[in-house]
């Protein structure tokens, strides 16, 4: 077979596109999975989810700036998450707990986590300055295999992600806490009744979840960049993706991280980087037309 | 509250204002603050009525805002049409568009029908920037800069005669929250309590939660897309920035100052909430932030907003939790 | 053992319990009867933290245990078996039974507490890698006694477990909980009515409109007769 060169090109450029796709699909299934893990424990709606990704971002961008780089990433990463992880509790200690008891606290948490978004946000931009920032990539250099090219950075951001879902899925199907959220998740008064400690549950859960999308923002944004004011956007993303997979289902979420990526490395591609939102929500709407639970949530 | 505490509550605070102009009648800056509270009273009431009341976790307000605004001007600009008539056919077709919009969402649980209204607000800015906006006349990313004001029997109401324009600001919030207050009163608003306290009962009863939540969208959104209409007649232009993130915050803050399911709350809360934002103003790129803080404070600490002042926990009216 | 002394519970508005006073002794089986809706799953949830607010002393060996949360009175060895059942779905039966001991002072004994469990529920046994989901009633009943069991307490209280079940495995899991007190454990029982009484309860209560309208043994009982119509299914 003999393809003329445009069409080799082309086929180059799509592979790219693809690779794209994945690699930012990665990391949305990161997010998506923690923001199901959120949502399927604790059914609240966190409106600062977007500002949480950046959060990871902002504190390896600091930490870098201090102590650069001589420890390698992985140092970078076992300061950040720890941050991440208590910063993720208190807030929900100290401020979502507190709402649960109202009626409306659905409606209460979904105010304040956008005040919060709103609070971090613009602490960002008072803080780091309204310039977009980058962050050093992990792994520089490209891999050559015959006329592709792949870059190191693309192929760590998808591996370490998808090592961090594995590791969470570990850790919630082989350990005693897993256990306790996923039994949190599937019946809360039973979960009382069995003596765990919900409360604590629902403040590690959130911690997690904070601790993936962190992680999360410090991935990506060494391959895009870091923007005090993308929190909304990101956290839309976010949600599009895990109502696309269906509110509760991990396994939902990251089929629909995978599919909303390639698709938006598509849409980008051919049509350019503003019309992503618009096919994002097109396609979200049309699926929950057809199927409101989304791809493989609970009807 | 009883509907006599209401719409006390409303006379009293729309009296003091409707006062203001033998005070402060000659400071533009002011009557022109006391026009936007007016107009902010109005949008942030409906997004109470559909969310605090109704229960439904619409984002759609400042969306339905903008499409009465677009509209509206629209019509007077590119058809001709005299504003009066361009702001109801503005209403009406808002209204459509929450009828449109709240088919698919009312049969979707609580936080997808945030993120779908969410989506529309998200989806609008661009589209209206881009070429499909252009071509219906949005004016793209520039806006539309011409809209000519509302003119009854001759007389010009805009930005020229402040006073006489407050004035009529006034009296469409007076309708418009009186209608607001009409329909919790009313037997929808029975309606929805007893939605509120038993779905499946009230069903029975023959009361369907589709039809009643349905009509709340299309109230909201022709409420606020008259006045959304209003706005872009009395300020002669209007962008793509009222979609921005900034406006949508600011309206929450009231909704949350106000109280949630607080009616009249909403309407203090505009009012309070415009003069916190310009008294911050200084504060510069802080404003924000302070905003933030004062939203995560504020639903904490003070659950029923300004309302929960003067009213015992026990009087205040249980705020609909999310119809999942 | 046990004892509530004076305790008025509210769910919001509504004065479920008007100062009722119960005692339960070591290794007693004390029925609670009573119509539905006047506060005997109220009474058994504020024992166990379950419930919205419960003003009062209620004494647990000694120590006022009213106003602990729930896992802190599961620690001490009060353990709360749902009408409901309140299993998990999504999880098979052992996957149940091993989160019934999940607390602190169950975990060292899961083993020999499974061990007993599956002695005492053979179907259980046969079932465990089913999910939760897919049970019938009387097994999903069965599971979440077994669950309660395995919190390695020492006080069950157990709401309404005869409830919706067919006649014959109503029987059985009365025998059950007559097993159970036999190997040394204290059951507080709620039920609408208990055929055959007298072989189970030591001692009984009902309660009308949230109070406590009787008080004695099963032989007091017997002999009473508005209460032998209405409560001992006779």
């Amino acid at each position: 077979m003999h393809f003329s060169q445009d069409t080799v090109l082309l086929l180059y450029e799509i592979v790219d596109v693809i690779i794209s796709g994945l690699t930012n699909g990665s990391v949305y299934a990161l997010m998506a999975v923690g923001l199901t893990l959120i949502y399927g424990v604790t059914k609240a709606f966190n409106f600062a989810y977007g500002s949480f990704f950046n959060l990871g971002g902002y504190c390896a961008w600091i930490l870098i700036g201090m102590v650069g780089l001589a420890g390698g990433y992985f140092s970078i990463f076992l300061a950040v998450v720890p941050v991440l992880f208590v910063v993720g509790y208190l807030l929900e200690k100290v401020l979502v707990a507190p709402l649960r008891k109202y009626e409306d606290w659905e409606n209460k948490v979904m105010m304040m986590t956008l005040g919060l978004a709103l609070f971090m946000d613009n602490l960002y931009v008072v803080v780091f300055g309204g310039r977009v920032k980058s962050l050093p990539p992990i792994l520089e250099g490209t891999l050559e295999v015959g006329q592709l090219v792949f870059t190191y950075l693309d192929i760590t951001i998808f591996f370490l992600s998808i090592g961090g879902i594995l590791l969470f899925g570990w850790l919630l199907n082989n350990t005693r806490i897993g256990m306790a959220v996923k039994a949190v998740a599937q019946n809360p008064e039973g979960a009382r009744i069995v003596g765990i400690p919900k409360e604590r549950i629902f403040a590690a859960t959130f911690a997690i979840s904070t601790v993936m999308v962190g992680f999360g923002g410090i991935l990506l944004s060494q391959k895009y960049f870091i923007s005090p004011m993308s929190g909304g956007a990101i956290m839309v993303k976010s949600w599009v993706i895990t109502a696309f997979g269906g509110m509760g289902s991990i396994r939902g979420g990251l089929y629909a991280a995978f599919i909303i990526g390639m698709m938006e490395a598509f849409v980008g591609w051919g049509f350019g980087m503003s019309y992503g939102m618009i096919a994002l929500f097109i396609l979200l709407l049309t699926t929950l037309v057809v199927r409101p639970q989304g791809l493989m949530g609970k009807s | 509250m009883s509907f006599k505490r209401m719409a006390t509550v409303m006379g009293v605070t729309f009296g003091l204002v409707a006062v203001a102009p033998l005070f402060v009648g000659d400071i533009r800056f002011i009557m022109h603050i006391l026009i936007m509270c007016l107009i902010w009273a109005v949008v942030a009431s409906c997004w109470d009525l559909i969310m605090g009341f109704a229960g439904i976790f619409s984002f759609g307000q400042v969306a339905f805002f903008a499409i009465g605004a677009y509209s509206s001007a629209i019509f007077s600009v590119d058809l001709g049409v005299p504003a009066v008539l361009a702001m109801v056919l503005a209403g009406l077709f808002t209204a459509l568009i929450g009828v449109l919009v709240g088919l698919p969402c009312l049969k979707l649980a609580g936080p997808y029908v945030a993120l779908v209204t969410f989506g529309v607000h998200m989806t609008l800015m661009p589209l209206l920037r881009g070429k499909i906006g252009m071509a219906l006349g949005s004016g793209g990313s520039v806006g539309i800069l011409t809209i000519p004001p509302i003119r009854i029997f001759g007389y010009s109401f805009s930005s020229a005669n402040l006073v006489p324009t407050f004035y009529l600001a006034l009296v469409l919030a007076v309708a418009c929250t009186a209608v607001i207050l009409v329909v919790i009163k009313s037997h929808w608003g029975t309606a929805f309590l007893a939605l509120k306290d038993s779905e499946d009962f009230a069903m029975s009863l023959g009361v369907s939660a589709f039809k009643y939540k349905l009509m709340v969208f299309a109230l909201t959104s022709f409420l606020t897309g008259i006045i959304g209409a209003f706005y872009g007649h009395y300020i002669g232009m209007i962008s793509t920035r009222m979609l921005e993130l900034d406006l949508f915050c600011t309206l929450m803050v009231m909704v949350v100052v106000g109280g949630i399911g607080q009616f009249p709350g909403t309407i203090l809360g505009a009012f309070i909430t415009v003069i916190a934002n310009e008294l911050l103003a200084p504060l510069g790129t802080y404003r924000a932030m302070v905003m933030g803080a004062l939203v995560v404070i504020l639903v904490l600490l003070l659950p029923n907003g300004v309302m929960g002042f003067w009213l015992k926990p026990a009087e205040a009216e249980a705020p609909a939790a999310s119809s999942a | 053992m046990l004892k509530v002394i004076d305790i008025d519970a509210f769910y919001g508005q509504f004065h479920v319990l008007k100062k009722v006073s119960i005692h339960i002794k070591t290794r007693e089986v004390v029925v609670i009867l009573g119509p539905n809706g006047h506060g005997k799953s109220t009474l058994l949830k504020s024992i166990c933290g379950l419930a919205e607010r419960v003003e009062g002393r209620i004494e647990h060996n000694g120590r006022n245990i009213n106003g602990l949360p729930a896992e802190k009175i599961v620690n001490r060895g009060i353990i709360y078996i749902a009408e409901n059942r309140e299993l998990f779905p999504q999880m098979t039966v052992l996957e149940n039974l091993k989160l019934g001991a999940f607390s602190k002072n169950a975990r060292p004994h899961e083993k020999k507490n499974l061990e007993r469990v599956f002695t005492l529920f053979p179907r259980l046994k046969e079932r465990r890698g089913q999910m939760a989901a897919t049970m019938s009633g009387g097994e999903a009943r069965m599971l979440a006694v077994a669950r309660g069991l395995m919190s390695n307490a020492d006080l069950l209280c157990i709401d309404e477990p005869s409830l919706g079940l067919q006649p014959s495995l109503r029987i059985e899991i009365f025998n059950i909980i007559k097993e159970i007190n036999r190997q040394g454990k204290t059951v507080l029982l709620v039920e609408q009515n208990i055929p055959r009484i007298a072989d189970l309860a030591d001692r009984i209560y009902v309660i009308e409109e949230g109070r406590i309208s009787f008080e004695g043994d099963s032989s007091e009982a017997l002999n009473n007769e508005a209460l032998k119509e209405i409560f001992l299914g006779m």
